[in-house]
């Protein structure tokens, strides 16, 4: 310990510049992995996820980017026809979210209404931590209460079987909810068309709707469903005369994409970009670690006749080598240490900052992601700290240490 | 008496890319416990080369070295380092101190890597060794701020802390005056005298060396 210290206090750290800058470049090496792995695995679960709706006969709606998009113009009696024809001709899975509401709980977060049917409620298979699974065959009635599944976060204040009643929405008219599960804590919903974004479930309500709801919502809910929505068990033809329908009743060119066409966006987009975002990192990682050898090199060859001296009075190259992989230890711990503040605070201040759709539960403040992409940081430190040390010490090894250095 | 030093090179090669130069061919040398002997010779004969293979600084030679009762080449890197640290002292020119160390420091050194246990070092056997050389008011200075003559005598006292039972001295005196030198070669005589201790010493200094048992002259090979 006491020529640990020694080295640490009177060695590495004597030549500030070149100590500093070591510690950034293993920084910047660690920070990197560290974001890239975790982005590389919310795409991959986001990916997971629209695997079960990205299906064989299954179309999923996208609003074209070239349409012209007027909403004033459309009216209640275009989106009504739009699910006539819906109702009549196809199954279809509806969903929508974002319709925020006050309603008291303990972390004063304002709360996300997720609607959707019965068909994208299957699809999706949520899991839940305590209740049943959501009933939508409930009759349509103001009087009568609706039965919901609500985030985590929200459980504590409205266990399983309590009543909330809340002015909806879309429907404009207070309703009753009544609590029939909660679902697993940090479930999330990623963006169809933005893999890696993802909305945490944690202060939302999942409001079963059928089409009976629907009809009775006011034009934001039935115009907000139709642009996501995916139609099951159909055909490119069938999908083509539903969007000149939509076209007719609401003025919006909508696509209609097949599971081959979902893949092929994945592949241009997500696999191109995986594939470029893994090769810059792994080339920026190759660039930060050598420069981090050649830093190292320098700081020995500056050191050298220091190195000499304590070779000299009895330090031994297995020494020297336990002492550099203690320094790069310590300096891969603290850097862990560092991304992992960032990452906690980051998480936190969602919560700070009252922002529902991104507070999560996580050990220490992280989920699960997080620290997965710690353990390929550390891992990866490991590597890059064999490979520095290694190179370090056949280095020194190299340069004969002789009296003559002294000279 | 007995040889505590038993050397028999048989070459020293230095290559590198374009040339080769081979040094010390068949040079032997035998040395007694207690004994002084001066290395003298003109410059790149080979005397820092030697006492790198004595000090077993160099271990990649082709011959055979028993020091002290044992071959070398059966010791692993870390015994070589271990018997650096406490059977050979290296007292070298003034300039061989770590600048970032205060003289305390650089002095004790060597007691960093005694570890504990084999080696039972007493402060009062500090205190008498600075005492004996004069350099108690400089001990929380650093090199740079001392003359050359006190960091002559420190870099003599790091050489000498853990009591060695070889001095090995390359130049020690080149870059002092006549006062100073004197106190260097007496002080190396003195732990000669008093502790049995072998000096061996690599001078261009012919005067030096004549002080000594026995004057090896080294020749450039042939």
């Amino acid at each position: 310990m006491k020529i640990f210290k020694f080295f640490i206090t009177k060695i590495f750290l004597r030549k500030a510049i070149l100590s500093i800058s070591i510690i950034l470049l293993l920084f910047m090496a660690n920070y990197t992995t560290f974001i890239a792995t975790r982005s590389i695995l919310s795409t991959f679960q986001g990916y997971q996820e629209i695997k079960c709706m990205n299906q064989e006969g299954i179309y999923i709606a996208n609003l074209d980017p070239d349409s012209d998009v007027d909403i004033d113009a459309i009216g209640e009696n275009g989106t009504q026809i739009v699910y006539d024809y819906l109702n009549n001709n196809f199954n279809y899975a509806f969903y929508t979210d974002g319709f925020m509401v006050s309603l008291p709980n303990i972390d004063d977060m304002e709360i996300s209404l997720c609607y959707m049917n019965e068909e994208y409620y299957e699809l999706n298979q949520f899991e839940l931590s305590q209740g049943t699974d959501l009933d939508f065959d409930y009759q349509f009635d103001k009087d009568k209460e609706i039965p919901i599944l609500i985030g985590k976060g929200l459980s504590k204040t409205y266990p399983v079987g309590s009543t909330i009643k809340i002015e909806d929405p879309v429907l404009e008219q207070p309703i009753t909810l009544i609590v029939q599960g909660v679902l697993k804590q940090n479930a999330y919903h990623s963006n169809f068309y933005a893999l890696n974004s993802k909305n945490y479930y944690n202060f939302s309500i999942f409001l079963p709707v059928n089409a009976e709801f629907i009809k009775n919502a006011n034009i934001d809910l039935q115009l907000n469903g139709l642009m996501d929505i995916v139609i099951l068990q159909t055909t490119k033809e069938k999908t083509v005369d539903l969007s000149e329908v939509m076209q007719d009743n609401l003025g919006l060119k909508f696509n209609f994409f097949s599971q081959e066409e979902n893949f092929d966006y994945f592949k241009e987009y997500y696999l191109y970009s995986l594939k470029i975002m893994s090769i810059t990192t792994l080339i920026l990682l190759v660039i930060i670690t050598c420069l981090s050898i050649w830093n190292a090199l320098v700081s020995i060859r500056l050191m050298l006749r220091d190195f000499t001296i304590n070779l000299l009075v009895g330090l031994s190259y297995s020494k020297l080598r336990k002492i550099f992989y203690s320094y790069f230890g310590i300096l891969f711990f603290i850097n862990l240490i560092v991304i992992f503040s960032i990452t906690a605070y980051n998480r936190y201040e969602c919560w700070l900052r009252k922002d529902a759709t991104f507070a999560t539960y996580g050990f220490f403040g992280l989920i699960g992601m997080d620290w997965f992409a710690l353990l390929v940081v550390f891992l990866s430190d490991i590597i890059i700290g064999k490979i520095i040390v290694e190179n370090m010490l056949r280095k020194i090894k190299k340069i004969p240490i002789s009296l003559g250095v002294l000279q | 008496m007995t040889n505590i030093i038993d050397l028999n090179i048989k070459e020293k090669v230095y290559k590198n890319k374009k040339t080769q130069l081979s040094i010390l061919n068949n040079f032997n040398l035998k040395v007694n416990a207690g004994e002084k002997i001066a290395i003298v010779g003109e410059s790149g004969v080979g005397k820092s080369s030697l006492l790198n293979i004595i000090g077993l600084l160099d271990i990649d030679y082709n011959g055979e070295y028993t020091l002290l009762g044992s071959r070398t080449d059966n010791l692993h890197a870390n015994e070589l380092a271990q018997w650096r640290n406490q059977k050979i002292g290296f007292v070298l020119q003034e300039s061989a101190l770590i600048n970032s160390l205060t003289i305390e420091d650089n002095i004790k050194l060597p007691l960093l890597y005694a570890g504990s246990g084999k080696f039972f070092f007493k402060e009062e056997d500090f205190e008498n060794l600075i005492n004996a050389i004069a350099i108690k008011p400089i001990l929380k200075k650093k090199p740079l701020e001392c003359s050359g003559g006190e960091r002559a005598r420190a870099v003599f006292a790091r050489g000498v802390i853990m009591k060695p039972q070889i001095i090995l001295s390359d130049e020690p005196t080149a870059s002092l005056d006549v006062e100073n030198r004197e106190r260097i070669v007496n002080l190396l005589f003195k732990m000669n005298k008093e502790f049995n201790t072998t000096i061996i010493t690599v001078t261009h200094d012919l005067e030096m060396a004549n002080r000594h048992d026995r004057v090896i002259h080294l020749e450039r090979s042939r």
